[in-house]
């Protein structure tokens, strides 16, 4: 149980803000592309009800996934007080 | 912090300090198939799909079965834990981080599949440029995205006091446990929020679980094709995956037990309770596929009733009556008591089960599309080594990735076990006094009666 | 805009499979070869399939029915497909983007008629004695009958370069042209006074599987008097 070898804290701090970042830019991206389908199925004549419809339920489930990913980040890492 | 000096759960930590040679063996083996399986994928991303056994009428075989097979295996996870969780079921604590591995791990492998099934997987890029959501393949893309993102973040959340203890206690991988460890310290805030996302994610993971397997079905049921184009689909695959997924958790727990000494936290009656579950769920498929038969055969609509007798007492009658050999009688019969020898009958009938839920699949996938509607000859699918390698090597690359799994993070939870002996016994007698009828006004025939019980 | 469709007559088709000659010369499609014939992979876009009647007092009866693809007007096959690689266009030739098709087989696991093909290898390459007009398919996509829509682009080029309006009977595709028994007639069945549009009507006509509600625009005349 030894701490000889504590990795520094700033990077540590680094890289989990990297993946939080990580996190944002992919929930971000899956929420682009639905959108892009949407716009592709208006411009190429398909119906686009079926990409609106899914959107409605699909753009929501994954923001509430990155909202409580980004509260258990920011509750865990921002928690100063003691024991 | 208590967890430094509480050597009680030692046992599950000596995975991930020491490794002993059964650990190398496992993979040595896991490797071969494995390669096996690459040599496949190789040889067909080199020359094409005609490599396989399959051909027109019969375009759809083992890979699309893989998929669903996997795909339905990936429902443990959520019923065991997201469930159980949420009904405060105590029994659940050896048993969730487990559960919540196999989802992950196995839904990479399944949706794998597909991508292995492409004929053109060098423009899988054209499903994100192009995509069209009428189709039921982009509906699966969507839901299985959703559901391993959920997943991921569902196993990640627990295993955070999990990976502190780790990072306190172990002086290799400090990075790695330092940075998944998101500065827990086991703070009464970092325990709210902790418990509050846990608690939300329970909750979100149950309908996208089940809106996965809804809309892997509906893949087939979207179609017009004789036996395929079935209302109960949806239901019917979700019920399969749960069925087949509890299986394929009894099965991993009882290897696991073995492998790492985990008598002392997986007991005769985790398996008992689990094993009256997958009774449940048997009994709650064979209902389903019943009903989907029986309404096929009373309408004796031609076209069905050539893939029902196909099924039935055709070509692929071997694969049926072993599927309901292996899906419905074994279990049955293994698990309608449960007193004696509780972990050897489980174990029977969730192999059992794992077999016949892949037979399932197989029997949903070939049999229609070997019979066409139109006077061409029945489609013979004969698979091939290749077909074979690669579900062989699946199912080594899924259960490699758990053993990995299992080699760096602790396989049983242990924040939540040491909660269940501070808190949860606590919390059980405070919930059962809830239940019993309050001490109000008691008539003289009440209270006479209280006194007697 | 014209609406392509096709009546087939029955009565007249006597199994020469000429049609399916015509039309793999006429679109490349590969000769996969004797053993991958065996193991069921021959791309055959025009099809003569043979239905045996059930037995009555006279015997077997026999009927071919030549299947290309249909063209319905409401495909199952295009509901399915993830990429838009086949899509129904504006005339209602149900076409295929073979550049983007990624091979997932769907089309052909939703088509009722199995009127979709796919190249499990790379059947052939790029060679002299190839129809110009039409392109190779590579491996892993699925291919079918296009109604020989190259052709339809041919015959609005030269209508274009003559400055006339395209004439009926400029465009038939091979299946049609090549039918020594002429039961393959092809046209605009939203014209009027197209002879395919007048058969269509006919008393004998019938779609195959009309029950599922494709709308196929191939039309077939049921065999009349002469069966007896």
């Amino acid at each position: 149980m030894s701490r000889a070898a504590e990795v520094p804290e700033r990077i540590v701090r680094g890289i989990q803000w990297g993946m939080a970042a990580g996190f944002v830019c992919f929930i971000g991206g899956i929420i682009v592309w639905i959108i892009h389908l949407i716009r592709t199925a208006w411009r190429l004549g398909d119906i686009p009800s079926a990409s609106i419809g899914i959107s409605l339920v699909a753009i929501p489930v994954f923001l509430t996934l990155l909202s409580v990913g980004f509260y258990v980040f920011w509750g865990l890492l921002t928690d100063r007080s003691e024991r | 912090m208590a967890d430094r000096a509480d050597n009680r759960d030692a046992v599950l930590l000596a995975p991930i300090e020491r490794t002993g040679a059964g650990f190398y063996w496992a993979v040595g083996g896991l490797a071969l198939l494995i390669l096996w399986g690459a040599a496949a994928y190789s040889t067909q991303f080199t020359s094409g799909l005609g490599v396989t056994g399959l051909h027109q009428p019969v375009s759809w075989g083992f890979y699309v079965t893989n998929f669903v097979f996997f795909i339905g295996i990936s429902h443990a996870g959520t019923l065991i834990s997201a469930i159980l969780r949420l009904s405060k079921a105590e029994w659940r604590r050896p048993v969730t981080r487990m559960a919540e591995v196999i989802t992950v791990m196995v839904l990479f492998i399944g949706a794998s599949q597909i991508l292995i099934d492409l004929g053109r997987p060098d423009r899988l890029l054209n499903i994100l440029r192009y995509g069209r959501y009428q189709s039921p393949l982009l509906w699966d893309a969507t839901s299985i995205s959703a559901y391993l993102t959920a997943s991921i973040v569902y196993l990640y959340i627990p295993m955070i006091p999990d990976i502190a203890i780790l990072r306190d206690r172990l002086d290799r991988r400090k990075l790695l446990y330092s940075v998944l460890a998101m500065g827990w310290r086991g703070t009464a805030r970092q325990q709210t929020v902790l418990n509050r996302a846990i608690a939300i994610m329970a909750v979100l993971v149950i309908p996208i679980a089940v809106s996965v397997h809804s809309v892997v079905s509906f893949v087939f049921s979207m179609t017009l094709q004789p036996m395929w184009h079935s209302t109960i689909f949806g239901p019917y695959f979700v019920v399969g995956a749960i069925f087949s997924g509890i299986a394929a958790l009894i099965v991993a727990m009882i290897i696991f037990r073995a492998a790492y000494g985990l008598h002392a936290y997986l007991k005769p009656i985790h398996f008992r309770y689990l094993g009256q579950l997958l009774l449940v769920m048997a009994a709650l498929w064979f209902y389903f596929t019943f009903a989907e038969y029986l309404t096929g055969y009373y309408g004796s609509e031609p076209e069905e009733m050539k893939v029902f007798w196909s099924k039935f007492t055709g070509r692929f009658w071997p694969f049926f009556w072993a599927m309901v050999l292996t899906n419905f009688l074994i279990p049955v019969l293994c698990l309608v008591r449960l007193g004696r020898r509780t972990i050897g009958k489980v174990l029977i009938a969730s192999l059992s089960v794992i077999v016949g839920m892949w037979l399932e699949r197989f029997i949903i996938v070939v049999p229609t599309l070997s019979n066409p509607r139109l006077p061409f000859g029945e489609g013979l699918y004969w698979p091939t080594w290749v077909e074979w390698g690669e579900t062989a090597g699946s199912f080594a690359l899924f259960a490699l990735f758990y053993l990995l799994f299992t080699k760096l993070f602790p396989v049983i939870s242990i924040w939540e076990i040491r909660e269940g002996r501070e808190v949860g016994l606590k919390e059980v007698e405070e919930r059962l006094l809830t239940y019993l009828p309050d001490p109000a006004e008691l008539g003289p025939a009440e209270s006479s009666a209280a006194e007697v019980t | 805009m014209a609406r392509w469709g096709m009546v087939i007559d029955l009565d007249r088709c006597t199994g020469c499979q000429g049609c399916v000659i015509a039309c793999k010369a006429e679109n490349n499609v590969p000769a996969v070869g004797a053993k991958e014939a065996v193991r069921g992979r021959i791309i055959s876009w025009m099809q003569v399939l043979t239905e045996v009647e059930d037995h009555d007092q006279s015997g077997e009866k026999m009927r071919f029915v030549p299947r290309p693809c249909l063209q319905c007007d409401d495909p199952p096959c295009t509901k399915v497909c993830p990429v838009y690689a086949t899509y129904r266009n504006p005339e209602g030739i149900v076409a295929q983007i073979y550049a983007r098709c990624i091979g997932c087989r769907f089309c052909m696991a939703a088509c009722p008629y199995n009127a979709k093909y796919f190249n499990w290898y790379r059947y052939q390459k790029e060679g002299p004695g190839q129809n110009p007009d039409v392109s190779v398919r590579p491996k892993g996509v699925v291919e079918k009958c296009t109604f020989c829509h190259h052709r339809l682009q041919r015959a609005r080029d030269r209508a274009l370069a003559e400055r006339r309006e395209l004439a009926p009977g400029d465009y038939v595709p091979a299946c049609a042209e090549v039918c020594p028994a002429r039961a393959i007639t092809f046209g605009d069945l939203n014209d009027p006074g197209s002879e395919v549009s007048r058969l269509a009507h006919s008393p004998r006509a019938f779609r195959l599987q009309e029950e599922l509600g494709t709308k196929p625009k191939v039309i077939y005349l049921a065999e009349g008097e002469g069966r007896g």
